[in-house]
């Protein structure tokens, strides 16, 4: 089914806020998932996949700061989504660097990543640069990095697959985001980098996915739009002949 | 589209703490600054067209109409759907699933294909899902008494009392008017970036306009039915006279609140259009004309009845300080400092909706100054956080700008009083008592002072031990505080920032939130029917499509159709048919 994109905003928060997100979580999730979608990103399939997983996930444990310094900041999100985590471990990144002209931010522990670029054009709109890099778990291990130029509603995104695995133990379940005030980091391929299915997605495409969205309506799943619908209904109080009152129509609709 | 937080400061605009309190916000009138002036001001200059092309109805006046809008660059439809409806399923609330007439305004040409699946999912209103080229749907009902008065007349070959649309303006009345991609339509930003709609609400107010004029071609299909060889058409004085009903309730009130940045800057618009006006000398050409305008709005306010026992009274005050504003006038020679003067001895002596009404007559004055802000009442709406911000930044912030929050008492009973959410019912907004009706625990977060409150408690906490912490540190502490705490940061920065209320408190009157918002919207004749249910009149008084590029007429002359009053037609009498109505 088609929707449009403040209907899938609007559905989504109060979907959120029937999921037990806070208002300001739930409004920043909403504006993630309509963004991601409303740029070709695929926010819906991304909430699909996390949604049984956020409708299990304790909400009542924030992410834990477990390191900063000036210039860097360490935080645990729990193996908790991005969704309802990961703004405020952004927003700490935003503030070093503004007083440093450069801060590292890694959020350790996270699901959903995709969905982070949603919020991170909010950090562009504000004018600042912000590269975010991760690994997919899974084989083959896939890098991909996220840059915003500043002043930029749309980043550039490079995905590629490494042809061999190094040895690591480290978890791939974290996010890397390097934010900079003054000069703009922009992904540059090293043209002899031996990078396997390389996909890059630029600005332009996006923005033209945006402009499509706005005029043709958005395709949604039309089976996680129910669930998003029975969410939102938590929300809404049972009616009663008291509740009608509540309204306060007149009793009388002619004239 | 401006930012809501672009001010460029003029030296007597009024203080927040005058013009944000609630009460005097539903005090206000509309203005020549109100949607509806404007959008007509618009079609005026620009010469917009709007032609029936199809007005295919049956005896009974069911059918379709559709109606072709060409401005300077695009062309628009207004397809319109008339049904029968059963006297059971007619109610204005937004709980109904009928209607007597529902209506959509789409972008370009109707093509079939397109009718098809308007005519299967537009009178369906919510429950439908409609293209994306639809701007806007609505829906109304009709006024049963005006109806039949007016079409039994006509048929008799007379003109109707002109007093039946002085107690009710119109003979249709709008129970919602959904745009900004509700139900699968046209998304804002399609909008924000259309010159033809990118004021606020403009492509609402146009279809409601056409209504109007579908309503007066309906009725005169029906007289002529009814006796083709007696029937008269409306006369085109009634024709103005008539207007377009609307039926709201609690509905406006999550908006004005869910968009604080949109309201600041209408409000700010109009307090810059006050202020330019205000700093201009009177003269005795604008001494005689706003003595006029008082006169007229005098005329009209005690032309105007309600049931209301509040509102009945409100008007007696409004109309008595008006009378006595006139006699001011009367003894006081125009001078430099009139209209300062005018302002203090108001003050003193009139009633708040009068001295709304006075500044209001007094933008009326001067469109040279004023009428360019219409294009500056819409804003790009983003609340960011700024973590950077000190703690103890954000405290004074508060204190500074949000003190009005600060008197909030949690344990007190009366500033607990209500709670707001919405029902299952087409989440139709309710208001409930707390404590004694069930749903509180769901309650829709829009008492803004409690919540601002309830964070400067908590900031106040973490600073003795935090003393010189970020705002994103205490969040990372707080981080349900969130969304409060990048609203104060926001509204902190603009002119006028939030509604100066408690919408818990006992003695918040929801009439006031509606009414801010309904004279913003440019709506006549204010009837309550209870304390959070109003219904209202919109282009009473306003031009004809037929006038609209009539050369005869100036804009000067067209556009001054606020406060109308009565026509003088000779009733009973019969009147020869003549050409009227859209062409």
């Amino acid at each position: 089914m088609k929707v449009s994109f403040n209907e899938l905003q609007g559905l989504s928060r109060k979907a959120f806020s029937g999921i037990g997100f806070e208002d300001g979580d739930a409004n920043d999730a909403a504006d993630v998932v309509a963004w991601m979608e409303a740029h070709g990103l695929d926010g819906i399939a991304a909430l699909k996949k996390g949604l049984d997983f956020l409708l299990n996930e304790d909400k009542s444990q924030p992410p834990e700061l477990i390191y900063q310094d000036a210039d860097l900041c360490v935080v645990d999100a729990h193996n908790k989504t991005v969704l309802g985590h990961a703004s405020l471990a952004i927003e700490l990144g935003y503030a070093k660097c503004r007083a440093r002209g450069l801060s590292v931010t890694k959020i350790r522990h996270c699901h959903n990543r995709m969905l982070i670029v949603g919020y991170l054009s909010r950090i562009a709109r504000r004018n600042m640069s912000v590269t975010a890099f991760w690994r997919n778990a899974h084989e083959p291990l896939t890098e991909i990095l996220v840059s915003f130029k500043a002043g930029d509603a749309e980043p550039d995104i490079c995905m590629y697959s490494l042809p061999s695995t190094p040895d690591d133990t480290e978890p791939n379940d974290g996010i890397t985001l390097v934010m900079v005030n003054h000069v703009n980091l922009l992904p540059d391929l090293k043209p002899d980098a031996p990078l396997n299915d390389l996909l890059r997605q630029d600005r332009d495409t996006m923005a033209s996915w945006h402009e499509r969205s706005l005029v043709e309506g958005i395709e949604v799943d039309a089976a996680v739009w129910e669930r998003l619908k029975t969410q939102a209904t938590k929300m809404l109080v049972e009616a009663s002949d008291g509740s009608r009152q509540g309204a306060g129509a007149g009793t009388n609709d002619n004239d | 589209m401006f930012s809501a937080t672009s001010a460029s400061t003029l030296e007597n605009l009024r203080p927040a703490s005058e013009v944000m309190k609630l009460e005097r916000l539903g005090s206000m009138f509309a203005s020549r600054l109100s949607f509806v002036r404007s959008l007509m001001r618009k079609m005026i200059t620009e010469r917009w067209q709007i032609t029936n092309t199809v007005f295919d109805l049956d005896s009974t006046g069911h059918g379709l109409a559709v109606y072709r809008i060409t401005t300077p660059a695009n062309c628009y439809h207004c397809v319109i759907f008339s049904r029968d409806l059963a006297p059971e399923q007619r109610s204005d609330r937004v709980i109904a699933e009928a209607w007597d007439v529902t209506f959509a305004l789409v972008e370009g040409e109707v093509e079939n294909s397109l009718l098809e699946q308007m005519a299967a999912n537009v009178p369906l209103q919510e429950a439908g899902r409609q293209h994306p080229r639809v701007f806007v749907i609505s829906r109304a009902n009709k006024s049963l008494r005006n109806f039949s008065q007016f079409v039994g007349a006509l048929a008799a070959g007379q003109q109707p009392d002109p007093a039946w649309l002085t107690a009710v303006g119109y003979l249709y009345r709008t129970t919602a008017v959904y745009g900004n991609g509700k139900f699968g339509i046209a998304d804002f930003a399609r909008l924000e970036r259309n010159p033809d709609f990118n004021r606020p609400f403009a492509a609402q107010m146009l279809a409601v306009y056409v209504l109007r004029q579908f309503s007066i071609e309906q009725l005169n299909h029906l007289a002529r039915v009814q006796s083709l060889e007696q029937a008269v058409p409306l006369h085109p004085e009634l024709q103005r006279y008539l207007g377009v009903g609307n039926s709201t309730g609690l509905g406006m009130a999550p908006f004005l609140i869910n968009h604080p940045q949109l309201i600041q800057q209408w409000v700010y618009g109009r307090e810059r259009a006050l202020a330019s006006a205000r700093e201009e000398p009177a003269c005795e050409q604008t001494h005689t004309k706003l003595r006029a305008l008082m006169a007229r709005a005098l005329n009209h306010l005690q032309q105007t009845r309600t049931e209301d026992r509040e509102q009945t009274l409100r008007n007696l005050k409004t109309t008595g300080s008006v009378a006595e504003v006139i006699d001011w006038l009367d003894r006081t020679p125009a001078h430099q400092a009139l209209y300062e003067d005018l302002i203090i001895w108001a003050r003193e002596h009139c009633s708040l909706e009068a001295q709304e009404l006075i500044n209001t007559m007094l933008i009326e004055l001067y469109p040279e100054l004023v009428d360019s802000l219409d294009d500056e009442l819409g804003c790009q709406e983003s609340m960011d956080l700024q973590p950077d911000m000190k703690a103890r930044q954000l405290k004074d912030l508060i204190n500074q700008k949000f003190d009005w929050a600060l008197t909030y008492r949690e344990d007190c009973a009366d500033d607990n009083y209500w709670f707001w959410y919405r029902s299952v019912e087409k989440e139709e907004p309710r208001l409930g008592i707390r404590g004694s009706e069930s749903g509180a625990e769901k309650e829709t977060a829009l008492a803004i002072g409690p919540r601002i409150s309830r964070c400067h408690t908590k900031l106040e906490r973490f600073l003795e031990r935090n003393p010189n912490a970020m705002v994103v540190e205490f969040l990372m502490a707080h981080p349900e505080q969130k969304e409060c705490v990048r609203r104060i940061q926001t509204m902190g920065e603009t002119p006028y920032g939030e509604i100066r209320a408690n919408l818990w408190h006992r003695d918040m009157k929801p009439m006031h939130l509606l009414r801010t918002k309904l004279s913003f919207f440019g709506a006549s004749r204010f009837d309550p029917k209870s304390d959070r249910w109003v219904r209202i009149t919109l282009f009473q008084g306003a031009p004809l499509p037929c006038e609209l590029k009539n050369p005869e007429f100036s804009l000067e002359q067209l556009d001054d159709w606020g406060f109308p009053l009565e026509p003088h037609i000779e009733t009973g009498k019969t009147h020869q048919a003549f050409k009227g109505g859209a062409s």
